[in-house]
């Protein structure tokens, strides 16, 4: 029997996985978290995989499929990696922003827009309460130590 | 192009102006509700036209109906994925493009469902949906600042990369969108066989007819029966069974590599994670610094 | 036997190259044992050409290895072992081994005892390359390495001044002959058939016949260029009496015996060439009359003896380049049997002169000039009487050496006229007149030469001391300094015998050797074996007496007239010099030819190459400098900015290509 996947699916299907990549492409250029830049990449390698089923169902064999599987494992291997390196970078800076990692450029390259700059001409946000503002109880006998720290001292 | 090139490219610049107006702003500015609620319906407008006048139906007749519900269900989930990658990319808190990254890989794993990867399809919510998106939570969750912070509000030059990023979806709908079956009625010229995407088997067996030498190896090679979707009768395999056989007879050296790269990911993330040395026997303990 | 000896030639060269290697790489090694691996390398290169003597012959050519090879462009390595080179290379190995000798016991005590050896080593493996080669081109680099090693080697004390000074100017005048050389060999590669240097090729009679008439006045004239900066001819002398800075040893060796031959060499081997062009030779011979004659009217001057040597030198080679040119039409073999033969007697008793000036010199603590000392013939006898020898040579007084080769070069003055009448040339007369200028200056040599024997050996005896008038302004520390170097030589003794017997071997020459060679007809027999030597011409010459007998006459008059000046200390001398005062001063003053060069040649070049230096400064760094800075500018405002270290500028500048680049694909 004619396989169901005829050219126009599969034109459909190459579509989807177009617009997939364009718009993690977009998330990676544009987003200045690390945690979303990586994401969006992510995005990336699912809409090559969902190329990938289509053709292989079109050209009728395994190969697309397993190559969507090693990719499944790579992109499982890369976000290990990826995530401890953000953890380190996370501990040296404090923040994940990647505009405070640019130390391989030119000096004579100007910064495109100070990073002070930007957080003076940002709008205030408003912030989130933290446990300042629970209802707080009085407190019933001495105080015992506390062995674990509080968590706004976080590690930085 | 089914209808010309003009259509798409205004849909697609629909949906770049509405994806732009949804980023945040270059300097982290709040954008007033009305600029989101813009956006939103430009880029609604965009999906749908993306979805009906470029995505078109297909022009064959269906005998049976269950083809409109195929097609039903991809058309949702198609929009499902595109919406939720869109909701990715502008959402200011990375704990929500998480969430909605989860719901791209979902709709994603449908579509495999739909293109018959029912293996891919579980595996990819397993491992993506499951064990990485999770991984990701913990990581923001670990490495969060305070309240909003300025690189999630805003950024990076907006325009600059809706603009290329676009350039390539359009050259990309271009080549793509030509793609379409012949005509009913059309003589088949054997000069045109080539131009067309063919499928794989087509080829296999008009190359076995042939005796072109080199290539026929080539794609008897990779037409083996175990790489094959249809058995020696040509019926179905089923898709697990006849992917893991295909796997584990043709692709065993790329299992264990994957397996190998795996092995290595796993000790490279340990040690890049756990910078603190391990003691060695005889050494003092190290004392812990004050924080 | 023979064939060994040609085969093996190229080991000629090579093994005073590895003696002085050895002097240099074990330098510290050998300390003052560095002369004893150089005087082997060149006494067995020596015997080794003894050999090849035997098995000379006119086509003996061997081809050693390729040099340049490019396209039409060959030059191998070729040797030639015909008679003219053999002759040269046991005179030049045989001078040097004894020269080694000598400096052996000479240079002991110098800190840089070593590096002379080296430097030696060096100049006998090109000196004795030059003679070998069979190529023009080849010739020209040991050309070239001569004059390097000359420099070398006059510059030897460079840390004395005046030493390095002239050491650049023996280098820099040489250089002006060698553009003539070069200029000559490229002019002859592109009218040469197979663009071949090659002697065998160029001085073919087939080539000859076909050079045009341009390069047949052309070419010799600038080959003898070349030779009037190596073997010092009027212009390019000047820096022969200023070599004399350096050590004796190497004034013997080198502007004695051997690199100022080389200059008599090349226009010897290319007698066929220079043949074409009679009114060239007749340059050659009016330069080489002129020059003798100026040189020894300096010489007669001169209290310094080396210079005195010097000049007389200058003066020697130009009765060479007299008898070179005297070789119109059918005296063409003579006159260079006679220049030959003239340069191997010379270089056996002006080393002889040189060598027993250095004795002199050694004896008495460095001190050379003349007036200082005084009747030393009872203190150093071996000296003297070797010293003797050499002069009697030198003035041409039979049975000596000297006798027998300016005989020859008279010989062929006199047979010149007939032989250029007989080739319809206007200018036979020419060659009459300088011939009795040659006998001018044979008595003017002898004089010379008598003069400084009788006022170094005979009268009172007297040793230098500082209260001489003539004594420089010097501090007793540079005194000291000098002892020093001699060891545990004191003033006035005589030399030790490993320096006397080189001199003694030196005068036993000096006295044998022209009978030897010239009366038997040896020198002549064996120079047939040359290549070419039957194509020139030659005519029976009617043997007469009167030449022998003049140039005899002449030689014993100026010996007399010394006597009865110098041999007696007299008021005469200084009465005959208030005479001629004017003459006297010019003479002394070398003529003022420094001079006139410093004003005349030296004053363009200065202002030129300040004109020259404006021209660069100004024009040309402006111009480099604003082209290097131009990628500077661009790199660092226009191109710099895009670095700026984002990753994601890095990435969308990526998808911007791409995305052009698929647009590029798709729309083409």
């Amino acid at each position: 029997m004619t396989d169901l996947l005829t050219i126009d699916y599969l034109r459909d299907y190459l579509l989807v996985g177009a617009a997939l990549f364009a718009l993690g492409m977009l998330g990676f250029l544009s987003r200045r978290n690390l945690i979303v830049m990586f994401l969006s990449a992510e995005m990336m390698l699912q809409g090559t995989a969902l190329s990938l089923i289509a053709l292989s169902r079109y050209h009728g064999n395994w190969t697309g499929q397993i190559f969507t599987i090693i990719i499944l494992t790579v992109a499982a291997c890369e976000a290990a990696i990826a995530l401890a390196l953000i953890m380190i970078l996370y501990d040296r800076r404090a923040s994940l922003d990647i505009t405070l990692w640019r130390e391989l450029r030119e000096e004579a390259a100007p910064d495109l827009v100070p990073i002070e700059v930007e957080a003076a001409e940002a709008e205030p946000v408003e912030p989130i309460e933290g446990p300042e503002t629970y209802p707080q109880l009085t407190p019933a006998g001495v105080e015992p130590e506390h062995p674990i720290q509080p968590w706004t001292e976080r590690r930085r | 192009m089914t209808t010309g090139s003009l259509l798409p490219t205004l849909i697609i610049l629909l949906g770049a102006i509405g994806v732009y107006l949804l980023l945040p702003h270059r300097l982290g500015r709040a954008k007033p509700r009305s600029v989101h609620v813009a956006g939103a319906t430009l880029t609604a407008l965009g999906f749908l036209g993306f979805l009906f006048s470029i995505m078109a139906p297909p022009t064959t007749a269906n005998p049976d109906g269950h083809y409109y519900i195929a097609a039903a269900f991809f058309y949702a989930f198609s929009a499902f994925a595109l919406g939720s990658a869109v909701m990715t990319i502008v959402s200011r808190n990375p704990i929500h493009s998480a969430l909605w990254f989860a719901a791209v890989v979902l709709s994603s794993a449908g579509l495999f469902l739909l293109a018959g990867a029912q293996f891919l399809a579980a595996g990819t919510v397993i491992v993506y949906a499951g064990a990485i998106i999770v991984m990701f939570l913990f990581v923001i969750m670990l490495a969060q600042m305070e309240g909003r912070a300025i690189y999630d509000r805003s950024a990076r030059s907006p325009g600059t990369a809706v603009f290329t990023c676009f350039l390539i979806l359009w050259s990309l709908v271009y080549c793509l969108g030509s793609l379409a079956s012949r005509p009913e009625g059309v003589d088949e010229d054997p000069a045109l066989f080539n131009q067309k995407l063919t499928p794989g088997r087509e080829l296999a067996e008009h190359y076995r007819l042939d005796g072109d030498h080199s290539v026929k190896i080539a794609l008897d090679r990779v037409f083996r029966t175990t790489s094959a979707d249809r058995d020696a009768e040509g019926l179905a395999k089923p898709d697990v069974a006849g992917l893991g056989e295909s796997l584990y007879t043709d692709h065993l050296v790329t299992v264990e590599l994957a397996g190998s790269l795996l092995f290595a990911a796993l000790i490279a993330a340990i040690v890049i994670a756990n910078p603190k040395r391990s003691l060695r026997s005889g050494e003092p303990e190290p004392t812990p610094s004050d924080a | 036997m023979a064939g060994f000896f040609v085969q093996w030639i190229w080991v000629v060269p090579l093994l005073p190259l590895l003696g002085g290697i050895v002097a240099a790489l074990g330098a510290t090694r050998f300390r003052f044992n560095a002369a004893i691996p150089v005087a082997i390398g060149i006494a067995a290169a020596f015997l080794f050409s003894l050999g090849a003597w035997a098995s000379s012959g006119p086509e003996n050519t061997i081809v050693v290895s390729k040099w340049l090879a490019a396209g039409s462009f060959q030059v191998p390595i070729e040797l030639r072992v015909d008679g003219l080179s053999t002759l040269m290379l046991s005179m030049v190995t045989f001078v040097s081994t004894l020269v080694v000798i000598f400096a052996s016991g000479y240079m002991a005590g110098d800190p840089s005892y070593p590096r002379f050896f080296a430097f030696i080593g060096l100049f006998v493996f090109s000196m004795t390359g030059l003679v070998l080669s069979n190529n023009f081109l080849l010739t020209y680099a040991f050309w070239e390495g001569v004059g390097v090693c000359s420099y070398l080697l006059i510059g030897f004390w460079y840390a004395k001044n005046s030493a390095a000074d002239a050491a650049m100017k023996a280098f820099l005048v040489n250089r002006l002959g060698d553009i003539g050389f070069a200029i000559a060999i490229f002019w002859l590669w592109t009218i040469v058939p197979n663009h071949d240097l090659s002697y065998t090729n160029v001085l073919a009679e087939g080539t000859l016949a076909n050079l045009p008439d341009s390069a047949r006045v052309g070419i010799p004239l600038l080959l003898f260029w070349a030779a009037t900066a190596k073997s010092a001819q009027l212009p390019l002398y000047v820096w022969l009496p200023d070599a004399m800075e350096g050590p004796t040893p190497v004034s013997a060796l080198i502007h004695a015996a051997t690199m100022v031959t080389a200059g008599v060499y090349l226009i010897a081997r290319s007698t066929a060439l220079i043949a074409l062009a009679p009114g060239v030779q007749l340059l050659i011979c009016v330069v080489g009359c002129a020059t003798a004659l100026l040189a020894a009217a300096i010489a007669v001057t001169q209290n310094d003896l080396k210079r005195v040597m010097a000049y007389s030198t200058v003066s020697q080679l130009g009765y060479m380049f007299m008898a070179l040119g005297a070789g119109v039409g059918g005296v063409a073999q003579l006159a260079v049997v006679a220049a030959i033969f003239h340069l191997f007697t010379h270089a056996f008793f002006k080393a002889l002169l040189f060598l027993a000036s250095g004795s002199v010199m050694h004896s008495m603590g460095d001190v050379i000039d003349m007036r200082r000392f005084g009747g030393l013939r009872h203190r150093l006898p071996y000296t003297c009487w070797t010293f003797a020898v050499g002069g009697l040579a030198l003035a041409g007084i039979f049975p000596m050496a000297g006798f027998f080769s300016k005989d020859e070069i008279l010989l062929a003055l006199a047979a010149a006229p007939e032989a250029a009448h007989a080739m319809d040339l206007t200018w036979g007369w020419v060659y009459g007149l300088i011939y009795w200028v040659a006998l001018l200056t044979a008595f003017m040599t002898a004089f010379y030469t008598g003069r400084a024997f009788f006022m170094t050996f005979w009268g009172p005896e007297k040793l230098p001391s500082p209260d001489d008038p003539e004594a420089p302004e010097v501090d007793a520390h540079a005194a000291h300094g000098d002892d020093a170097s001699h060891g545990h030589h004191h003033i006035g003794e005589e030399s030790a015998p490993i320096m006397t017997w080189p001199l003694m071997i030196l005068a036993g020459c000096a006295v044998v050797v022209g009978f030897l060679f010239g009366s038997t007809g040896w020198l002549e027999h064996h120079l047939q074996g040359m290549y070419g030597f039957e194509g020139l011409g030659h005519a029976p010459h009617a043997f007469g007496w009167g030449t022998p007998i003049l140039g005899m006459v002449a030689g014993l008059a100026g010996i007399g007239l010394a006597y009865l000046l110098y041999g007696e200390p007299s008021p005469a001398p200084a009465r005959l010099a208030a005479t001629f005062r004017p003459l006297y001063v010019a003479s002394l003053n070398k003529f003022y030819v420094d001079e006139i060069y410093q004003w005349t040649v030296m004053k363009v070049l200065w202002v030129s190459a300040a004109v020259l230096r404006f021209l660069d400064i100004s024009f040309v760094e402006r111009t480099i400098v604003g082209i290097a800075t131009a990628p500077r500018a661009i790199g660092r405002n226009a191109l710099a900015v895009y670095q700026n270290g984002l990753i994601q500028f890095y990435a969308a500048a990526t998808a911007a290509s791409v995305a052009i680049l698929l647009l590029i694909l798709l729309f083409s």
